[in-house]
């Protein structure tokens, strides 16, 4: 890095453009633990009434089998698109398939596609096959939305491994599905575990399906269920606890985010292609 | 195992790459493919070895047809350019692996291993993973594994390319000595001719997808098929100069020169003609007299080189026994050995 | 001949495919299918997804009426019949009438009809055992009754074979025309687009789309840009740090984060509340004025993108040798300049792709502004993908129009399709694809 520039005047405009992300973020915080009298900006008095609602199901409903029900959904959706994506991406990467071409190209169309144009036609199918209202229903969505992602990710992963090393593998006597098994699959690792994070955080905060595709089923996710708690016409609606509710919620994709910051960010920038 | 190719066409994305090649691999030998970058020596190694397809033609393994048998069931054993080392495993786990997916009992396994370590001296290295290794170290561990399993074939892609000047030597004899420990029949795929003169029983010089001679390295250095084998082979390389026929003698008129043509065929009178003149055949000593200026001095510690210039342009290259030393700019009057030389028409065919 | 076939399949290929095709044939391939289709029927709450049946209802005969059916038909389909036979024989018993009164009218009136009710009462009452109140009478006489009016028929037949009964002589063509107009369920149409084209709303709409997307678009690249062109010249503990605030938004959830905006901008929200203090106008600035609304709009949507193309720049940024810019400050280049000369001109392709890439995903993002403004004051932030997502799944009134969503969702498919085409011929994907060098 270049050291022969002055830095504050950069650091000035970064702190004015980044400030209403500075206070919102701050804010959520703040006011979790705090109370802050009408008409006023700052807090006067620390508290944690707030974050009763963990132990107190009365104030805003359970939260805890939202949690579950949020950690089942994000899990499965997790394993179906990393287990899926490692074995096409595999394939496509690596193995003779008829239309290849063409289907790697579909996949890359799919990529770029923006998926949510066809939500309506999900609803539709998904109400054919008997799975509308249903949380399967909504994990199957929510995973194949993901998937073209997910399998672009992986072929970018597999074709960085060198051939060489899976002729060697042939070589030795092993099939193909063994030399994928015990010699490609450890060379990618790291891209699994990166895409099981950003499936994971993704599906931790989904929204728009669970709402969409299975507005009255039993089942609630976390979004739904803040979504509840924000409803300013609920009897319980309090700004704090509805703060203290998001953070909570927003935690474990923090933590997540903030221990596997660098992979994740490869992958942010997902649309680089691989 | 003796190695038959027959009429091997290999095709990629509609360009030739092997055209009609035919090539025998005798039992136990070591033979070299030598060629310049991109003429196919390793599409055909790994054909040999079952990753590429035969477009056409034939393989045979000893009596057995390989030709449509995949890597897995032509026991084949490959030593890759880059060594292709499994980095998520250690070296004991490396070396292993062919004999772990074949399912061997764990105490053969562990002692196969042992045992190859040893011919290979990595006996003490058997923890590390390949990352924590020398070049050198992983060349061993490459071959190891190619070897563990007993292979009919071991096949080598300039297995010394990324290795520095002196292991490479080292390694060199290391991989003859494993070879010949061995016997095994083995291909070793190179673009340096001193590494193949100094490693096989045979060498096939390619060029452009076809085999242009297949002999021993001196019957290859002493009688070249071709001006291309020729000057493929020889460091310094041999020196052209550009004639021709008159009276049963290679003549360049300009300098006077005359060089009879051994075979007496009557070769018609003004058909153009090369000469090829290796550096150790001009020199002071010889029949043939030609005068030059030394154009180029190298001094090589034993020898020295020198690229004399001769009147009408064209350079001979001469090399010599270091002591008596000219300079750069020195006209000298030496002589060509013409006994030595050889003679080939424009196409390159040696006369 | 062995000759290498180019669609030599692979055994472990096509099992390690087939999971992810099964997904991607359901819930891609299959979706576009169905908004194309569907995006050709009237299809909606009302008429249900799958098949219809045929009905005669008030409002039915109503724009009948309007259509210019005649009167005497319209009358005829609102009237009852009452016919004596077997059914109504039961219904009658089922009703609880007396069964020796049953017996009776089954024994004189049976196969007879009527085409009122004061009729049919009035031939009830010269019965023996006739009921002695009224009400008893009426409720055996509405036993009997037969009409066409609200009563759902399976299958067009039985519906034409229910009208031809009613209608004595019906005008030429007017039963087929009254089956038709009785179903229920969706039918083929094209009339969504034709309505799309006409409705002066779609072109606002549209203007709305592009305005959207090419204001986010503009603050996201600039942004993006600021961004990592600062980070880069930052110590690493700055950047780190502001590289982390600007990645927020995107792993925030959707809800909070929609909701923190909120706070933000809302009536006694944080803006409310200093602009109050400073003197300034202060309302509701996120459904308040037009102006303000798209400017939230615009800010909600940048600070989600503007990590993207951040992170995108600093990877190019990072792979600028630094020994050019090392040598453009021995040369004496300022700041400003070495950006503009040295760095901006490497940074056309991570541009190019940014704009592309966000441009399709902007073009369909309506989440964020479902859950901030919701398309208004009025509807002067609905955006396209918002309003077929509104038409098709989310409105209030209650009444989904699938057909119209579909349609409307239809264009925007065909313009990513071709769009995503385009990049990808712009970008040169299809060069990753190399053949496998494993031929067995
Ligand atoms: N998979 C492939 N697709 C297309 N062309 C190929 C492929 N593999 C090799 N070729 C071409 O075939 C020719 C021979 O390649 P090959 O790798 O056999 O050369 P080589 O003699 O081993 O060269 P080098 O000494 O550089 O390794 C080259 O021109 C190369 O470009
Ligand atoms: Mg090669």
């Amino acid at each position: 890095m270049t050291r022969n520039f002055a830095t504050w005047p950069i650091i000035l405009l970064l702190t004015v453009l980044s400030l209403p992300l500075f206070i919102m973020y701050l804010f959520l915080l703040v006011d979790t633990f705090s109370n802050t009298p009408p008409g006023s900006l700052l807090p006067n008095e620390f508290t944690l009434e707030h974050w009763r609602f963990l132990i107190d199901p009365t104030i805003t409903g359970d939260i805890w089998k939202p949690t579950l029900t949020t950690f089942l959904f994000a899990a499965s959706m997790m394993v179906i698109v990393v287990s899926v994506s490692a074995t096409a991406g595999y394939a496509l990467s690596r193995l003779a398939l008829p239309f290849r071409r063409f289907v790697l190209s579909g996949i890359m169309v799919m990529h770029a596609f923006p998926s949510v144009t066809l939500i309506i036609g999900v609803f539709l199918v998904l109400q054919f096959a008997g799975l509308y209202n249903s949380l399967i229903g909504v994990i199957l969505v929510k995973a194949s939305l993901m998937l073209p992602f997910g399998i672009w990710i992986m072929k970018g992963f597999y074709d960085a491994v060198p051939w060489e090393i899976e002729m060697a593998g042939v070589q030795d006597g092993a099939s193909r599905f063994t030399v994928w098994r015990r010699i490609i699959l450890p060379q990618v690792k790291p891209g699994l575990l990166s895409l099981a994070l950003f499936a994971f955080i993704d599906g931790w905060s989904e929204y728009m399906l669970p709402r969409i595709l299975a507005p009255s089923s039993d089942f609630e996710v976390l979004s739904m269920y803040l979504n509840t708690v924000s409803d300013p016409n609920s009897s319980t609606y309090n700004f704090n606890i509805f703060k203290s509710v998001g953070l909570f919620y927003t935690l474990p994709v923090l933590a997540l985010f903030v221990l596997f910051q660098n992979r994740l960010m490869n992958i942010f920038g997902g649309g680089t292609k691989g | 195992m003796q190695i038959s190719i027959r009429n091997f066409t290999k095709t990629f994305d509609a360009t030739t790459v092997i055209d009609d090649m035919n090539l025998t691999i005798r039992d136990g030998e070591m033979l070299a493919l030598l060629g310049p970058s991109g003429c196919g020596k390793s599409t055909t190694l790994f054909t040999i070895s079952g990753i590429h397809r035969m477009d056409k033609g034939q393989l045979m393994f000893g009596d057995r047809d390989v030709s449509g048998l995949p890597s897995q069931k032509r026991n084949v054993g490959v030593v890759f350019q880059n060594y292709a080392l499994y980095p998520h495993m250690n070296v004991f786990e490396n070396i292993a692996f062919p004999l772990t997916v074949r399912k061997d009992a764990k105490a053969d396994i562990d002692r196969e291993v042992r045992a190859i370590a040893a011919l290979t001296h990595i006996s003490e290295l058997l923890e590390r993973r390949p990352g924590q290794l020398s070049g050198g170290q992983q060349q061993r561990v490459a071959l190891a594994r190619a070897l563990v399993r007993k292979p009919d074939v071991l096949l080598l892609d300039e297995p010394l390319a990324n290795l520095d000047a002196k292991l490479r030597l080292e390694m060199r004899s290391e991989i003859r000595r494993i070879q010949l420990e061995t016997g095994i029949t083995a291909v070793l795929v190179t673009h340096d001719q001193v590494e193949a003169m100094s490693m096989c029983d045979r060498i096939a010089i390619m060029k452009k997808g076809e085999i242009v001679q297949i002999d021993t390295p001196a019957d290859m250095y002493s009688n070249p098929r071709t001006s291309f084998v020729a000057g493929f082979l020889g460091n310094p390389p041999i020196s052209f100069l550009s004639g021709i026929a008159m009276e049963n003698a290679f003549s360049v008129a300009p300098i006077k020169l005359r060089v009879p043509l051994v075979p007496q065929e009557g070769i018609a009178d003004g058909t153009q003609l090369k000469l090829g003149v290796r550096p150790e055949h001009f020199g002071p000593e010889g029949d043939i007299a030609v005068e030059g200026r030394i154009a180029f001095a190298e001094t090589q510690g034993r020898e020295n080189l020198y690229d004399v210039a001769l009147a009408d342009g064209s350079v001979l290259r001469s090399i010599q026994p270091a002591g008596r030393n000219w300079a750069l700019g020195d006209t000298v009057r030496w002589h060509i050995d013409s006994k030595s030389v050889f003679v080939f028409t424009d196409d390159g065919q040696r006369l | 001949m062995r000759a290498s076939s180019p669609h030599r399949a692979n055994l472990l290929g096509l099992a390690f495919m087939t999971p992810a095709m099964v997904l991607l044939l359901g819930f891609f391939f299959l979706p576009v299918v169905l908004t194309s289709v569907f995006a050709f029927t009237n299809m909606s709450t009302a008429t249900g997804i799958s098949g219809g049946s045929y009905v005669v209802t008030g409002n039915l005969l109503r724009s009948l009426t309007d259509e210019g059916l005649d009167a005497k038909t319209i009358d005829a389909l609102g009237q009852s019949n009452y016919v004596i036979d077997q059914a109504g024989l039961e219904r009658a018993r089922a009703a609880g009438v007396d069964a020796k009164f049953v017996a009776e009218i089954a024994e004189r009136l049976k196969d007879r009809s009527f085409t009122s009710s004061s009729a049919f009462e009035r031939e009830l009452k010269t019965l023996p055992s006739r009921p002695t109140r009224v009400r008893d009478l009426k409720i055996a006489a509405g036993a009997f009754e037969q009409s066409v009016l609200n009563v759902r028929y399976a299958s067009r037949g039985e519906m034409e074979a229910a009208l031809s009964h009613m209608l004595e002589n019906p005008p030429e063509g007017a039963i087929e025309r009254i089956a038709t107009a009785s179903y229920t369920g969706w039918t083929w149409t094209t009339d969504n687009f034709k309505n799309l084209a006409i409705a002066p709303d779609t072109w606002r709409i549209v203007g709305n789309t592009v305005f959207y997307v090419v204001l986010t678009l503009a603050f996201n690249v600039a942004v993006g840009l600021f961004l990592a062109i600062t980070t880069f010249y930052l110590p690493p503990a700055g950047s780190g740090f502001f590289s982390v605030l600007w990645l927020l938004p995107r792993i925030t959830p959707v809800v909070l984060y929609a909701v923190m905006w909120k706070w933000f901008t809302w009536e006694d929200g944080f803006v409310f509340n200093i602009a109050q203090d400073l003197g300034l106008p202060a309302f509701n600035y996120m459904k308040g004025s037009v102006a303000s609304a798209w400017t939230v709009v615009i800010l909600v949507n940048g600070f989600v993108g503007a990590s993207f193309g951040m992170i995108l720049f600093s990877g190019a940024l990072k792979a600028i040798p630094v020994q050019q810019l090392w040598a453009s400050e021995v040369d004496g280049a300022s700041r400003w300049q070495q950006i503009r000369y040295i760095i901006l001109p490497q940074m056309r392709w991570p541009i190019l792709f940014v704009t592309s890439y966000q441009t399709l995903s902007l073009l369909s993002s309506y989440e964020q502004i479902w859950l901030t403004t919701n398309g208004g004051p009025g509807s002067t932030t609905t955006i396209w993908a918002l309003e077929a997502f509104k038409t098709a799944l989310n409105n209030y009134t209650g009444n989904l129009q699938y057909g119209l969503g579909a349609a409307m969702a239809l264009v925007l498919v065909a313009v990513g399709l071709v769009l995503s085409i385009v990049y990808l011929r712009l970008f040169r994907f299809d060069e990753m694809m190399s053949k496998p060098k494993i031929e067995f």
